[in-house]
């Protein structure tokens, strides 16, 4: 139960004594499960797979010319801006 | 009986001829999107609608979706519209610009009505985890049975006729599970063959752009206007997009389906199960080659654990950005570990954070090789026994779920230590990512249920061919929940 608290305090968020108790039964089964996966037989002999497929798609772009986003849209989401940025609650102690 | 729930075929024609307007379509979506008693809506987008289905006067005989009303599931931007995923830790959020699908079908003049429910962040298979609560299913108005999900919303839209179309996305069979329960046709294409820009990323490696449609002809002119390659994501195909929708007539004789045995096997409704032996039966009669085939009952078994450690492991770390600092509601802190913590302790339900702690517990260094590397090794022999499968046989078909929609009372997103095979085999698409269209098949006590065909790579339009067959088999286009028919099988 520990490392799952310590692993969700890594994640920066906590839950509540009834939530980490459905954790910890989830991760019983899913523990067991992925202990069966393990027996299937000749699987190391496999590569982890990443992507369902490999797609090739290497190439140059045209070096064409964009409009960067407008300041007025950047600081559309800021929910506290000044003078044309945004500004953040001061966290450096 | 209104224009929109007219076959698209039909509604373009009328379009054309001028008997009902992109305008009058609009409103009528609009006002059956106000009326709507299953949660299905994140947001209506009057003003946007309105304004640019007027500025549709001239009507383009080329272009089916001109003028055609959809709707987007709320995990694809949209510029200027609130996009939430759902989730508590986007309220506010409003994207500077569209999702690639989103710009297509502007381009295309389809016009986006609004915004759709979701499993929180896309992650869950029940239609309930959403911030604004369960997702009803429009085939059941006493509000017992669930749409499934995660892309609930949308396939609750199209149920019930407010729509033609709607967009979804699918990392497991969240488009494809809920197209079963909502008597949909839902269809997720070959992984790469439909950009995901700007669609919100859950597992990037199992991620697709998947859309509901009401028949088998929609379906494929959607994957004419949203398919290519977008420089914009680089996993996204340069294989050349086809006319999808040129072999829907062609004759189905001589291909071949493989039936997973087990999965049927493993359903214990029998009334279902007769049901699909009868359409296996009719497609004999077409000249289509049945065989059931094993897939081996070690992989199937191992389906779920395999999807849960790699989708948790890969969401746990694309969802990293949500932090209350790059995107998400601002609650204090003095630190900025604290801001983080205070905007994703609230930010967050209960289900999303027990899945990153998995996620993020099979990345941990001492558990990479027995957790995610192994799950990543399971993969790779599923999908080779499933391109094996395709080696011999045109498509693979299973029913989609084992039963109609679940009662909202036996639903749980906990992990189960039974092996629900029936219930997760549609991953098999996703870890291949192969193309995969669910289809309507029939009704019990009033409420729809389906089959699921899945084809080689990239061979969307055999899919569609093979699907139009099974269509014109059960007779069951452009049923609604306000329009429910018969099955003639």
């Amino acid at each position: 139960m520990d490392v799952l608290k310590d692993a969700a305090n890594r994640l920066l968020f906590d839950m509540s004594d009834e939530q980490y108790k459905t954790l910890y039964e989830e991760f019983g089964i899913l523990t067991k499960q992925m202990e069966k996966i393990g027996e299937i037989k000749g699987l190391e002999s496999y590569a982890p797979m990443t992507f369902p497929f490999d797609c090739s798609t290497t190439y140059l772009r045209e070096d064409v010319a964009e409009e960067p986003l407008p300041r007025d849209v950047a600081l559309k989401n800021a929910g506290n801006k000044q003078d044309g940025q945004i500004k953040l609650p001061k966290v450096v102690l | 009986m209104n224009y929109i729930d007219l076959p698209l075929q039909e509604l373009h024609e009328a379009l054309v001829a001028k008997k009902v307007t992109p305008l009058e379509l609009t409103e009528e979506a609009l006002k059956r999107a106000h009326a709507d008693q299953n949660n299905a809506f994140e947001y209506l987008d009057d003003e946007g609608a309105i304004a640019f289905a007027k500025t549709l006067t001239e009507p383009e005989k080329d272009n089916p979706l001109w003028g055609i009303p959809y709707f987007a599931k709320d995990n694809f931007s949209t510029k200027g519209i609130p996009t939430t995923a759902s989730s508590n830790i986007l309220v506010g959020y409003v994207p500077v610009f569209d999702a690639t699908v989103i710009s297509k079908l502007k381009a295309a003049k389809a016009v986006m009505i609004g915004k759709t429910t979701l499993d929180e962040l896309a992650m869950g298979g029940t239609g309930t985890t959403g911030h604004l609560g369960k997702t009803f299913n429009p085939y059941d108005p006493k509000h017992e049975r669930m749409i499934g999900g995660s892309s609930c919303g949308s396939a609750a839209a199209v149920s019930a006729s407010i729509v033609p179309f709607a967009l979804g996305s699918d990392t497991g069979d969240s488009v494809r599970k809920p197209a079963s329960y909502a008597g949909l046709i839902g269809m997720k294409p070959t992984w790469g063959r439909i950009s995901r820009y700007g669609l919100f990323p859950f597992a990037p490696s199992l991620d697709h752009v998947g859309y509901f449609s009401r028949d088998v002809y929609t379906s494929a002119v959607l994957l004419d206007v949203l398919a290519g390659r977008d420089p914009h994501d680089s996993t996204s195909s340069m294989k050349e997009v086809e006319h999808y929708e040129a072999d829907l007539k062609k004759p189905v004789k001589g291909l071949k389906i493989a039936v997973l045995k087990m999965v049927t096997d493993s359903i214990k409704d029998e009334e279902i199960k007769k049901h699909f032996y009868a359409s296996l039966e009719g497609l004999k009669k077409e000249g289509v080659e049945v065989d059931f085939v094993e897939f081996g009952k070690d992989l199937l078994e191992s389906l779920y654990a395999t999807y849960i450690v790699i989708s948790c492991a890969e969401a746990t770390s694309n969802d990293a950005n949500l932090d209350g600092i790059k995107f998400g509601p601002y609650k204090g802190g003095k630190t900025y570990q604290e801001v983080m913590y205070n905007a994703r302790t609230a930010g967050f339900s209960e289900l999303i954070k027990r899945r990153f702690v998995i996620g993020s517990y099979c990345l941990m260094r001492e558990n990479q090789e027995e957790l995610f590397l192994r799950a990543q090794r399971n993969r790779a022999k599923i999908v080779e026994r499933t391109n094996e499968i395709l080696k011999d046989h045109d498509f693979i078909l299973a029913l989609a779920a084992p039963s109609i929609a679940p009662l909202f009372a036996q639903a749980s997103d906990k992990l189960s230590d039974e092996y629900l095979i029936a219930d997760n085999h549609l991953c098999l698409g996703n870890f291949a990512g192969l193309p995969s269209i669910t289809l309507p098949l029939g009704y019990k006590s009033g409420m729809p249920y389906g089959v699921n065909f899945m084809g080689r790579a990239f061979e969307e339009k055999k899919l569609f061919q093979i699907s139009q067959a099974f269509e014109t088999l059960t007779g069951l286009a452009e049923t609604s929940a306000l329009a429910p028919k018969e099955a003639k099988l």
